[in-house]
């Protein structure tokens, strides 16, 4: 999956998803292993897979990219002597790789090829040596994550373990609780959260905590119980959204930074977990985010003018995905996009998330 | 052939290309000559743990074709641990510093430097090289956490020169959260500066003279919430005289949303000012908020019921 950018720019008419020139753009990704920029986007390959898959299954296209491949691919990537997953094959292992390659073999029905010995003739299973890993890299002092056994810690890496163990079915190698009480301490005086306790506020920070407090099963309690924490944090989020000026409708990370298509996907849904997506203007998002596509060679951009990129279409997609489904829960329906649902906790196809829910 | 291909001193490395681990179409990844040479023999130095001179000037190659190699950086630092002739302070000031001012996105590189400055145990020369780093990108959230990462380790709390330097941060840009957090971050995350009293009114003071330069700056007003919230001593009814002059009520002018807003919170919670505070959120949803009219009728609802939102 290439990350380079381009060709195309983003830019066109706001009214229509031009779903099937994404389609194709992702698929060509593929095939753009002589770019220059390839190589030097290396270290996010798996992510890049995982964004491109993803939005495919979104798009109603889920094997638009051979199964087989992407198995082998990914099982490329596993590092079995640690239990990880790396960027690509030889890179070293850590978090945010392990849990994308995990979504990946979930969403392609493959997670059973981790089940296999971890070696030939070993009676541990690589699906065991995977949530090793992830449990291995939990601070049992404090209860976050770090990102390899290097690594700093971040709230990210925390959510990507809860992630991926529980896909797993493995969540109880890990101190839950205590993982709780860290996403606690890294609440801020204006309701968001950082990537270590006093860290800056941020709209990607915040849906990895309230998305990671979904998985550990204390969300839906804390909205009941605590109204005003959601509000404040709610009313954060909704002033995400730019009110005036060529942005007008985008959302932003932080107070006083430009709009962005991602942004689509941090803010929105952490309100829809919040179940406040109702307090920003969603036709003005939809519109936005419509008018970062290129409709020509498809892909979406951060923003109108700019290079299209795998992550931004992904973003994008799963973003537009998020207004369609919340507005119809809300009975606010707009010209529907025929997008598939998007599971606002995992970002990962909802219609799989709830397969696994019932399986286990 | 190439550049370690044609070394003496690189003769008795066995390169390990990469082909030979690379099984799926998918995973087909096209480098540069130069640069795939290079990773070829990273592979054989790594598989035998070679920690030497050669591997630090062979990680130094690869970092400057492709910083966001995450297993490089890890490996070097590596090497130069276990090298006693390798000088930590030069690692950062030759070579790091001037890398970090070229690649403002990268990760590794922070995680790289804080690896290298624990392992010095001083914070000389380092808030001179962040002057130059913000000059670039004032909000830059990696050289931030950084900078928040010197004052947790060396316990910088309440350090003159940490708030000088955001103090001079806000001057530049008022409008720079990042600054106003790191603000927040030496005066309060200490734990004890919330019931200062004293500390909370001078903060207050900070706040509001920031205001009056732009009405409808975001990050001022929630630093003057936080402390309304969780700050010892605040008269609130000081703040209401303040936010009044920015939200004039009964056809007063608007002049800040955020002040709208922060009014409509006090007055909601007086049933004695609940009109004032319909009156308020009432001017938002309709006037001068509108894209989240939703968000601001929420809180008008709950303002009529009496359950006042904060
Ligand atoms: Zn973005």
């Amino acid at each position: 999956m290439s990350l380079a950018s381009g060709p195309g720019l983003g830019g066109s008419s706001p009214d229509m998803l031009w779903a099937d020139k994404h389609v194709e753009y992702i698929v060509s990704l593929d095939k753009r292993d002589d770019e220059y920029e390839y190589w030097l986007t290396e270290h996010l390959r798996l992510n890049g897979v995982f964004w491109g898959l993803h939005a495919l299954h979104i798009l109603g296209h889920p094997t638009a990219l051979p199964r087989d491949d992407l198995i082998r691919f990914t099982m490329s990537c596993w590092d079995a002597s640690s239990g990880g997953f790396g960027a690509a094959p030889d890179h070293d292992p850590h978090m945010l790789y392990t849990c994308s390659a995990v979504q990946i073999l979930v969403m392609v029905d493959g997670v059973s090829v981790l089940d296999e010995p971890a070696e030939p003739g070993s009676s541990e299973t690589k699906r065991m040596r995977v949530a090793h890993f992830i449990s291995s890299l939990q601070d049992r002092e404090t209860g976050t994550f770090h990102g390899d056994k290097y690594g700093e810690p971040d709230t990210r890496f925390l959510y990507n373990a809860l992630n991926s163990l529980s896909l797993l079915g493995k969540l109880n190698l890990v101190d839950v609780p205590l993982a709780v009480k860290y996403i606690d301490s890294c609440s801020n005086a204006d309701g968001g959260y950082g990537t270590v306790p006093g860290a800056e506020s941020h709209s990607g920070q915040i849906f990895v905590c309230l998305a990671a407090l979904s998985i550990a099963g204390v969300l839906d309690q804390r909205l009941k119980d605590d109204s005003k924490w959601a509000d404040r944090l709610g009313g954060w989020l909704s002033e995400r959204q730019i009110s005036t000026g060529k942005g007008y409708g985008g959302l932003n990370g932080r107070p006083e930074k430009e709009e962005d298509v991602c942004y689509a996907w941090w803010v929105g849904t952490s309100l829809v977990m919040l179940q406040r997506s109702h307090w920003i203007d969603r036709p003005a998002l939809r519109k936005f985010i419509l008018s970062c596509q290129d409709g020509e060679h498809g892909g979406i951009s951060d923003r109108p003018g700019h290079a299209v990129d795998v992550f931004h279409t992904h973003f994008g997609i799963v973003g537009l995905s998020l207004l369609e489904w919340s507005e119809n829960k809300d009975g606010e329906a707009s010209e529907p996009l025929g997008l598939e649902e998007v599971d606002p906790v995992y970002c990962m196809p909802r219609s799989i998330t709830k397969a696994l829910s019932r399986t286990g | 052939m190439g550049k370690y291909a044609d070394s003496p001193e690189w003769a008795d490395v066995v390169p390990i290309s990469q082909q030979e681990h690379m099984p799926a179409p998918l995973a087909q990844i096209a480098y540069t000559d130069e640069y795939a040479e290079a990773m070829s023999y990273l592979r054989a130095t790594m598989a035998s743990n070679e920690l030497s001179e050669r591997v630090l000037a062979l990680t130094e190659d690869i970092i400057r074709l492709n910083p966001s190699h995450y297993t490089v950086w890890l490996y070097r630092f590596r090497t130069l641990s276990a090298l006693p002739t390798a000088s930590l302070t030069t690692e950062l000031t030759t070579f790091l510093n001037p890398l970090s001012l070229r690649h403002l996105k990268n990760y590794q590189i922070w995680h790289h430097r804080q690896l290298l400055v624990s392992a010095i145990g001083s914070y000389e020369g380092e808030a001179e090289f962040l002057v130059d780093m913000f000059a670039k990108d004032a909000k830059n959230y990696h050289v931030w956490s950084y900078r928040q990462w010197l004052v947790r380790h060396f316990k910088l709390f309440h350090s003159a020169s940490e708030l000088a330097f955001t103090e001079q941060l806000i001057g530049e840009d008022v409008r720079n959260n990042s600054a106003w957090n790191h603000r927040w971050h030496v005066n309060f995350a200490d734990g004890d500066g919330l019931s200062d009293s004293g500390l909370v009114a001078k903060e207050l003071e900070y706040a509001m003279g920031k205001i009056e330069l732009a009405a409808q700056n975001e990050s001022a007003w929630n630093y003057l919430r936080g402390l309304l919230a969780k700050g010892a001593g605040v008269e609130e009814s000081k703040v209401v005289q303040f936010a009044v002059k920015y939200a004039g009520l009964d056809g007063g002018e608007v002049k800040s949303t955020h002040a709208l807003d922060l009014l409509a919170s006090i007055y909601g919670k007086d049933p004695a000012k609940k009109e004032s505070a319909v009156q308020a959120l009432e001017l938002l949803a309709d006037k001068y908020d509108p894209i989240r009219a939703p968000y601001w009728r929420y809180r008008l609802a709950m303002v009529n019921s009496g359950v006042a939102a904060s």
